[in-house]
């Protein structure tokens, strides 16, 4: 790294700055709300241009922003009083949307029936340990191995946090579709 | 037959084994993630393009997959854009 200064804040802005969106994604499912989620993406961003020295050129950028917005959210952002950390299983998870469906609408057209905004509504009622893992695979595309080390879980673990999410996400959006008349 | 079970085959191998649709099943979201290795891949593809259970069941967790991917997006407001650009200016000049 150089001694001037703007190297340094350039270089950043090239290889940090362009995965905003997704600290911004991750940081609003897991506060819930937006200011709370800018508030803690400017934290993140601060300490990881003060921490940049320490970044290794190559790795894996993305993971390593935001494993510093998690940790951060851990330590200042949680209320003691949440959520307990494990999830009770749901019968709604051995259900499959597709057996209900697969005789009107197999192709699953119905979905695009529904807003955005419920979509994202859905996706924040689900349980933390299923949503935050849902919205690293689905929404920004991450690996197992990478959800994995940014929430330093087993792959297997994210594995099973992952396909739950999704089995609950689809029934919740399934009877969402029911209700509007979107599927009959 | 693709290449990978032709390079096999060449080597002795023979074509896989149908993994059956519980196996399909009891995998189908890690090959739709792509985080299956070659063979399983070969395996569960060769499967599914027979099989008329399996395949509209693929059918409909692919097509919710990748609308999640394209209606959950969220992109950052241009304030906090502004914010995050405005504050590294100056805590580079400190």
């Amino acid at each position: 790294m150089g001694q001037d200064k703007g190297p340094k804040r350039e270089e950043f802005e090239r290889e940090a700055l362009v995965h905003l969106d997704t600290l911004y994604n991750v940081a609003l499912r897991l506060c819930g709300n937006a200011s709370d989620a800018e508030d803690l993406v400017q934290e993140t961003v601060t300490k990881a241009f003060r921490a940049w020295d320490k970044y290794e050129t190559g790795t894996n950028c993305r993971a390593w922003l935001v494993t510093i917005l998690r940790n951060t959210f851990i330590n200042q952002y949680r209320r003691a009083s949440r959520q307990p950390s494990s999830v009770q299983f749901d019968t709604v998870e051995n259900i499959a949307v597709f057996d209900d469906v697969k005789d009107r609408d197999p192709e699953g057209s119905f979905f695009h029936e529904i807003v955005d905004e419920e979509v994202k509504r859905a996706i924040q009622d689900l349980p933390e340990d299923f949503r935050i893992p849902l919205v690293l695979s689905d929404v920004e595309g991450m690996s197992y191995a990478e959800i994995a080390a940014v929430l330093d879980l087993p792959v297997g673990t994210v594995k099973s946090r992952l396909f739950r999410g999704r089995r609950r996400l689809q029934q919740r959006l399934y009877e969402y579709a029911m209700e509007m008349g979107y599927i009959r | 037959m693709t290449a990978f079970w032709k390079k096999l085959r060449s080597q002795g191998s023979q074509p896989p084994e149908d993994v059956g649709c519980g196996g399909v099943m009891a995998q189908l979201f890690e090959y739709i993630d792509a985080e299956l290795d070659e063979e399983t891949v070969e395996k569960i593809r060769a499967h599914l393009e027979k099989c008329s259970r399996c395949y509209p069941r693929y059918n409909f967790e692919h097509a919710f997959l990748r609308f999640l991917g394209e209606h959950a997006h969220v992109e950052a407001p241009p304030e906090l854009r502004k914010r995050v650009f405005a504050s590294l200016l100056e805590e580079s000049q400190d």
